[in-house]
């Protein structure tokens, strides 16, 4: 699956750096696929805590975790759920473990390397500006 | 202000009551005919629905499009949208691609525009609908039974998506 760095507005003219977002849908919001940036510096995969009710998700007495991001104090709860990614010709669906954060600021998800990375083998091809992604015939045990 | 018989009806209108009747609504998706109000685009019959109060089974879009370009505001068709779902192959892959977020991403970006700091869902360059949170984007695909490819904020600076990276 091939995915082109998401191209997006400067508030002050011209672009911003293209960066390599994937659109990530969870099971429940498959037509909302949620843009998350890939992070390979990131542990986790995390996005706002306000899709997990949309999704049906309940977080209410899951495992949580305090942390810092950007400098932001967040707290993200944990859920196993079923995560589909597509290119419109080929998809890919897994279960995975995602972090739900509160408050989350940011206008995209994380795609990290537990939940995102360990299953699939990934190529950024930065100068060209797009990546390739390919299920991990062997995904870890994440 | 701008006198016009719609639907045996007769209303004063003026561009500045059609902008105030669209506060707090979202554009329903777009079909094939819109007009530009406030930066975004607009289905012509929600939009003189909601200034007149008439019914939408009362006027044609025709009529709704006419009656809002005689005051000022821009009407145009909108592009089909391409089927990006019925092949596997390698071509279809790249244009899938390149479709989704634009190639060479001018485009899209240009799209986005008018939304930065706003929530929206695209589908290629099209942006479906923007809003203030998720739940209203959600709530939105839902109710019009639309599929988007990827729903985001537009950021309003780089500082606002290197801000989620480790520090």
């Amino acid at each position: 699956m091939r995915f082109r760095f998401r191209a997006l507005p400067a508030a002050t003219g011209g672009l911003l750096t293209p960066r390599p977002v994937i659109d990530i849908a969870l099971e429940g919001l498959e037509a909302a696929p949620m843009g998350c940036l890939l992070d390979s510096g990131a542990l986790r995969t995390r996005m706002s805590a306000e899709l997990a009710p949309l999704a049906g998700i309940e977080l209410a007495g899951t495992l949580t975790e305090r942390f810092y991001l950007g400098g932001l104090e967040t707290v993200g709860s944990f859920a196993r759920v079923n995560l589909t990614v597509t290119d419109g010709a080929e998809q890919f669906t897994w279960e995975a473990p995602v972090w739900f954060c509160d408050p989350w600021p940011h206008p995209f998800g994380l795609a990290g390397l537990e939940g995102f990375l360990q299953y699939f083998i990934v190529t950024i091809r930065a100068y060209n500006e797009y990546l390739d992604v390919e299920p991990n015939p062997e995904p870890q045990n994440a | 202000m701008t006198t016009m018989t719609i639907s045996g009806h007769t209303y004063d209108l003026d561009p500045r009551r059609v902008e105030q009747a669209l506060g707090g609504e979202l554009p329903e998706p777009i079909y094939e005919h819109f007009v530009v109000i406030n930066g975004r685009r607009w289905p012509p019959k929600q939009v003189l629905a909601l200034v007149t109060g008439l019914d939408r089974a009362d006027f044609t879009t025709h009529q709704a499009r006419r009656a809002l370009t005689r005051l000022g505001f821009t009407a145009a068709r909108a592009a089909r949208r391409k089927n990006h779902y019925t092949s596997g192959s390698a071509a279809a892959r790249v244009e899938s691609a390149d479709a989704r977020s634009g190639a060479p991403g001018q485009q899209s970006a240009e799209a986005l525009r008018p939304f930065i700091g706003q929530w929206v869902a695209v589908h290629g360059d099209e942006v479906l609908v923007a809003a203030d949170s998720p739940k209203e984007i959600v709530s939105w695909l839902a109710r019009h039974q639309q599929k988007a490819q990827s729903v985001f904020r537009v950021p309003e600076s780089e500082q606002f998506i290197g801000g989620a990276a480790p520090q």
